[in-house]
């Protein structure tokens, strides 16, 4: 474990408030599993892990990383190169956000850092500590659809449904910061995920039902007759 | 990704001090990351700095307006008082990627990002900007590349920010041998016009603090073309900045991007728009004395007429 072996250039003396608690004894505190904890429990936490962590040296071996995630506290042992994406997919099971291209292109691993939405395959995990991270399946926690996706639903705004996840986070991110956008506003805040399929013109219409806006002017799908 | 080591550092000296020789700075991480990921940089250890507050303020002044480097791009576009003084800025930060990547890229890794010129992305190509013997885009494909430049490397500077900034003349203030450096919008690039491995002044180690933008020019406009409507890098881009009085222009400055590995400038179109009425014959003389010199090459050269209509919008949307 490479990082017991860099924490040794650390000096206690840089942080005194730390020094009364090692590393060591603070993740036994937090347990091996996820834990549920309240936002306050949680801030005290991350604030804990900005002290602990600053200026220390981390890896390239697998390293203790805490991550925040839809109201839960998860522990995790990753390398510092490990991104967000993966880390909630392969060793947390969320498995709702996509990897799609992995250059912060197509938006199908979508997730919200602190309320906005970001790139999840273009953060690496270690840095997303001290960080309230949603994913899509934060947003329904207790099996209600919320009205976007109840929007997507009714709407049809998907055909493979690869990029649904992340289409939904964008949207979602948009009405909680502009509750009434106009089509415009949609589009700019979904440009950066992208629709294989070429849904878009009813994942715009459902981000305005959602936001509970008529969908009349939106652009429609040309028909195109043969023959 | 290779594996590295990762820190986080809490002041602008020991961030230099953790960076070692082949550390990188990492605040939004897009550019770096991507990079990381197609194994053309290499690093040993990633320092991440936003944890240094004193980079993350914006701060009005009468005079100037200071942004920290760690400024993030979705607060520049959303700052209602930015957009009133700078209107350019924030047309230049509406524009940069897309909603997910504004909201973690920042001021000083959108001035700092490397050329996106495919044979320099390429992981399997060693061209001239990797140190290697040819610019393959040279005899390749070059239709998103530079009319001018000072080496053999075409690739140009891509960064929005850069753009507008340079029509505001702020001044880039930088963290080199342990002091202060204050270097013109203009100095922050003109290594790369010399050396076809740079990307801008910046050596190893340097780390950007903030911008400072004198308020002396109400009047700025920022305008790209892509060819995608949204999410797209321009293929030409122009700022001008300039003060108003009686439909007269003064003290103008009008840079283009994405022409030439610099912020394109030219001293006889800003000196030649001193005290002009804001009009399109104006604005096209402008465009003229910009443009002359120009080299395009074989699949770029609709970049020219692109740019002279682009200066003309530019220039008279600071009239409206």
């Amino acid at each position: 474990m490479d990082w017991f072996a860099t924490n040794r250039t650390m000096k206690e003396s840089d942080n005194p408030s730390v020094s009364q608690l090692s590393r060591r004894e603070f993740f036994k505190g937090l347990g091996t599993t996820a834990l549920a904890a309240a936002t306050s429990q949680a801030q005290s936490v991350a604030q804990e892990l900005r002290k602990l962590q600053a200026e220390k040296v981390f890896g390239p071996g697998a390293v203790p990383v805490t991550l925040h995630v839809n109201g839960k506290i998860h522990r995790l042992e990753v390398e510092p190169r490990v991104t967000l994406l993966d880390a909630l997919r392969n060793h947390l099971g969320l498995t709702g956000s996509k990897e799609g291209c992995d250059r912060a292109s197509c938006g199908a691993c979508t997730v919200w850092l602190d309320g906005r939405a970001i790139y999840a395959c273009q953060k690496l995990a270690i840095d997303s500590q001290g960080h309230e991270i949603t994913t899509i399946e934060g947003l329904a926690p207790n099996g209600q659809l919320t009205p976007v996706q109840r929007a997507f639903v009714d709407r049809d705004a998907l055909q493979c449904g690869y990029c649904t996840p992340g289409f939904v986070m964008s949207v979602s991110a948009l009405l909680r910061k502009k509750p009434q956008p106009t089509p415009e506003e949609v589009i700019h805040a979904c440009a950066g995920n992208i629709c294989r399929c070429g849904t878009h013109p009813r994942i715009v219409e459902a981000a305005l039902i959602a936001a509970g806006r008529p969908a009349a002017s939106t652009p429609r799908t040309e028909v195109i007759s043969y023959g | 990704m290779r594996p590295f080591e990762y820190v986080t550092a809490t002041s602008i000296e020991t961030a230099r001090q953790l960076l070692g020789a082949n550390g990188h700075y990492l605040a939004g991480g897009n550019d770096l990351l991507g990079r990381l990921k197609d194994d053309i940089t290499e690093a040993v250890r990633l320092v991440n700095i936003k944890g240094i507050g004193a980079l993350r303020h914006i701060e009005p002044g009468p005079d100037r307006w200071q942004i920290g480097a760690l400024v993030t791009i979705a607060e520049i576009e959303d700052h209602a008082e930015l957009r009133k003084i700078f209107p350019g800025l924030q047309q230049a930060a509406a524009e940069v990627g897309s909603q997910q990547i504004r909201n973690v890229a920042t001021l000083g890794g959108n001035l700092a990002q490397h050329s996106r010129c495919w044979y320099y992305r390429h992981r399997d190509i060693q061209c001239l900007k990797k140190r290697g013997r040819i610019c393959y885009a040279l005899e390749g494909d070059n239709r998103y590349h530079a009319l001018f430049t000072g080496n053999v490397c075409i690739s140009p500077v891509v960064s929005n920010l850069a753009i507008a900034l340079t029509a505001l003349d702020a001044t880039a203030v930088i963290w080199r041998d342990g002091q202060e450096r204050r270097l013109t919008m203009a100095e922050l690039y003109e290594l790369a016009w010399d050396n076809p491995t740079a990307h801008h002044s910046l050596r190893p180690g340097d780390l950007l603090l903030r911008v400072e933008i004198p308020t002396k020019r109400p009047r700025s406009a920022y305008l790209q073309v892509s060819e995608k409507h949204s999410f797209d890098w321009a293929l030409v881009s122009c700022a001008a900045a300039a003060r108003l009085e009686n439909g007269r222009i003064y003290d103008a400055r009008v840079a283009l991007g994405c022409i030439s590995p610099v912020p394109h400038q030219v001293a006889a179109a800003n000196q030649f728009l001193e005290g002009k009425p804001l009009e399109r014959d104006v604005a096209e003389k402008a465009a003229d004395l910009l443009l002359t010199g120009a080299e395009p090459h074989e699949h770029n050269a609709y970049k020219i007429p692109m740019a002279r209509a682009l200066i003309r919008r530019t220039l008279l949307q600071l009239g409206t």
